[in-house]
């Protein structure tokens, strides 16, 4: 049970690259932290410097309150879980759980007992004396979850533990860890580019983009309540559909298209309207006609995809907007769709700057 | 079939020498190198065991074996163990410069020790290295094969080992006597074979820098002996010996590290 506090934590590579710009971030005692994000946005850098691998250029991190800048990576006292598993390969799966134990001084006993019980609680008991060449990748990897377990370390830290495994095995991994780390009640950080992952694993989520966390919350509030548009695209899938547009002091323009129900915007920057799949519906007195182009049909829902017949395009791309739906509607290829939406759940952003106006 | 034929032309000079030393002497000199097996073996041999030579020191092939496995073994442990911990050094740490260093060893492989014998030879003597075992050695070592075949194996390891072990409280050395030893002992093996046969095999080295009989090894003793007798080719087959035996020994984690890399 363990708190992690970072201020103003900086990153700059010696190759010059700043990864992170300015973190501020309180984390309580056993909570399930996501950091996500799109690729190169310095989240393994932020965890990489908080497990101590990377050194810290300005700024604090601090775990219950002391300030571990200089802590040595084994002094810190969290465990880590790599993507690609890191395993010892010489080892047994029994030998890679103990390493740290060992290292520690416990006695063998001690060692045993944990190590039997982690891996009764993972379900790897049958593999302890193999090695890790003769595992599935779902076992390697519980083996790795099975090396920081042992450890009782004050801090779990995850980068991108799942993403080498297959679709189906990520969704159950993903459960498991989730009831492990409900289970031991251990602070945990995790890292991901997944938004599914993110949604259904955190407590709290924060979304990094070029090296600052652009907002943090739990993963409902972010994504009813995202503050910016990078944010609102980058929470929910389907992503949201995006319409550029104008105020003119009543209607929203965008194209042929005036929307109303908007107020209090101003008249004279470039908006972008954001409308959630799920926000839109079939509504012959609605704003939009939606050319189909695709219908895909995940089961419970039908996604369906199309242009907007005249919306303003952004640039020389035609605007799109996806439709969620129920599985009963199946529409023509190239038939057109009138479509309403709720315009009390509608964002309007800056475009330029990416602030949520309304 | 190319590897048949490239086979044969390796075999054939193991078969001919081993034939022909047990035969005599005169039938050698009369009649050239023999492909069957005569009846001398046990005298050619057997001679070879009472044989004595030099100027200035006597020395027995007894001797020079000696001498041999003293200098091969010591060139390839040492060869093994510095360029493993070169290489270590050069993949796993931050060292400013590291390239640079590593740049530098592997130029040294352009350059064979004949072309810098002079330099070698006066920095050996300046050193107080001429007729010791050290002096024929040391400049013999082949650290930078070794140093590159060894950061080769380094770079395929995920550099998230090291840090899974720092994590798990292993410094730089456990992290090399824990890790990177047992995941390396095949491939040490084989640095130590080919070592070994460099310098069971030199020859031009030692005969500049000792010029005490005492210090000769097998490879040069077959000299004293006179290649085209019959002795001499039962020495000519007992200096092949020790290296083909090690190859035997090793051959195994020889093959495995050199081919597959797993
Ligand atoms: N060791 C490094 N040296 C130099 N630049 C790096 C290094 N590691 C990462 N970077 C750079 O820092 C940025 C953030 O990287 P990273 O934290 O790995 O992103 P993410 O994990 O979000 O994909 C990237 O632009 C990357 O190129
Ligand atoms: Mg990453």
């Amino acid at each position: 049970m363990s708190k992690v506090q970072l201020t103003n934590v900086r990153k700059t590579y010696p190759n010059g690259a700043e990864a992170v710009r300015g973190v501020d971030m309180e984390i309580e005692s056993g909570e399930f932290i996501v950091f996500v994000g799109p690729s190169g946005c310095g989240k393994s850098t932020l965890l990489r410097m908080v497990a101590g691998l990377e050194s810290v250029t300005s700024g604090q991190v601090l775990i219950d309150d002391r300030l571990i800048n200089d802590v040595s990576p084994a002094e810190r006292d969290v465990a880590m879980v790599f993507q690609n598993y890191a395993l010892y390969p010489h080892m047994t799966v029994r030998g890679n759980m103990s390493y740290g134990l060992k290292n520690r001084g416990l006695p063998k006993a001690e060692i045993d007992q944990k190590v039997t019980e982690a891996a009764k609680m993972l379900r790897i008991g049958d593999f302890l004396d193999r090695q890790p060449s003769q595992l599935s990748g779902g076992q390697r990897q519980r083996v790795a979850m099975g090396r920081a377990i042992v450890r009782e370390p004050k801090v779990f830290l995850f980068d991108e533990p799942l993403s080498n495994l297959d679709a189906k095995l990520r969704v159950q991994m993903r459960i498991e860890i989730k009831r492990l780390q409900r289970r031991m009640n251990v602070t945990s950080i995790y890292v991901t580019h997944d938004q599914t992952e993110a949604m259904t694993l955190a407590d709290r989520l924060a979304v990094v983009n070029d090296g600052k966390i652009e907002q943090m919350g739990s993963p409902i509030d972010l994504y009813n309540n995202p503050a910016t548009l990078f944010v609102a695209s980058f929470i929910g899938s389907p992503q949201v559909n995006l319409l550029p547009a104008t105020f003119d002091g009543q209607h929203l323009i965008s194209g042929d298209l005036k929307l109303s129900g908007f107020g209090d915007l101003p008249t004279s920057t470039e908006l972008v309207l954001g409308i959630r799949p799920d926000e839109l519906r079939l509504d012959e007195s609605g704003p939009f006609l939606l050319r189909v182009d695709i219908v895909e049909q995940h089961g419970s829902d039908n996604l369906i995809y199309g242009g907007v017949l005249g919306a303003m395009n952004d640039g020389d791309q035609e605007t799109e907007f996806c439709f969620k739906t129920s599985q009963d509607m199946l529409p023509d290829l190239d038939s057109t769709l009138k479509l309403g939406f709720n315009d009390e759940r509608a964002m309007v952003f800056n475009k330029v700057t990416g602030e949520r106006l309304r | 079939m190319v590897l048949g034929i490239g086979l044969v032309f390796m075999l054939a000079p193991l078969v001919l020498v081993f034939a022909s030393s047990t035969h005599t002497t005169s039938t050698l000199q009369l009649q050239g190198l023999q492909w069957l097996p005569g009846d001398q073996f046990v005298q050619n041999y057997g001679r070879i065991f009472s044989f004595q030579a030099g100027f200035t020191d006597e020395i027995t092939p007894l001797g020079m074996l000696e001498n041999s496995l003293i200098i091969a073994f010591s060139v390839a442990f040492l060869t093994t163990v510095l360029s493993l911990l070169t290489a270590y050094a050069i993949v796993f740490f931050r060292l400013p410069g590291k390239h640079i260093i590593f740049w530098f060893v592997l130029v040294t492989l352009l350059f064979p020790l004949e072309s810098r014998f002079i330099n070698t030879f006066s920095v050996a003597s300046s050193l107080g290295l001429i007729n010791t075992h050290a002096g024929i050695v040391l400049p013999a070592l082949a650290a930078a094969l070794g140093t590159f075949f060894f950061r080769q194996f380094f770079m395929t390891l995920p550099k998230e080992l090291i840090e899974a072990a720092s994590l798990d409280g292993a410094g730089p050395f456990k992290f090399l006597k824990d890790i990177v030893l047992p995941l390396s002992f095949s491939r040490a093996g084989a640095i130590f074979v080919i070592a070994f046969m460099i310098g069971w095999n030199q020859y031009l080295w030692p005969l500049m820098i000792s010029t005490d009989d005492s210090l000769y090894t097998l490879v040069r003793g077959i000299r004293f002996i006179g290649q085209e007798s019959g002795p001499g080719m039962a020495m000519v087959v007992i200096t092949m010996l020790p290296p083909f035996i090690l190859l035997l020994v090793f051959q195994r984690w020889f093959f495995n590290s050199l081919s597959a890399q797993s």
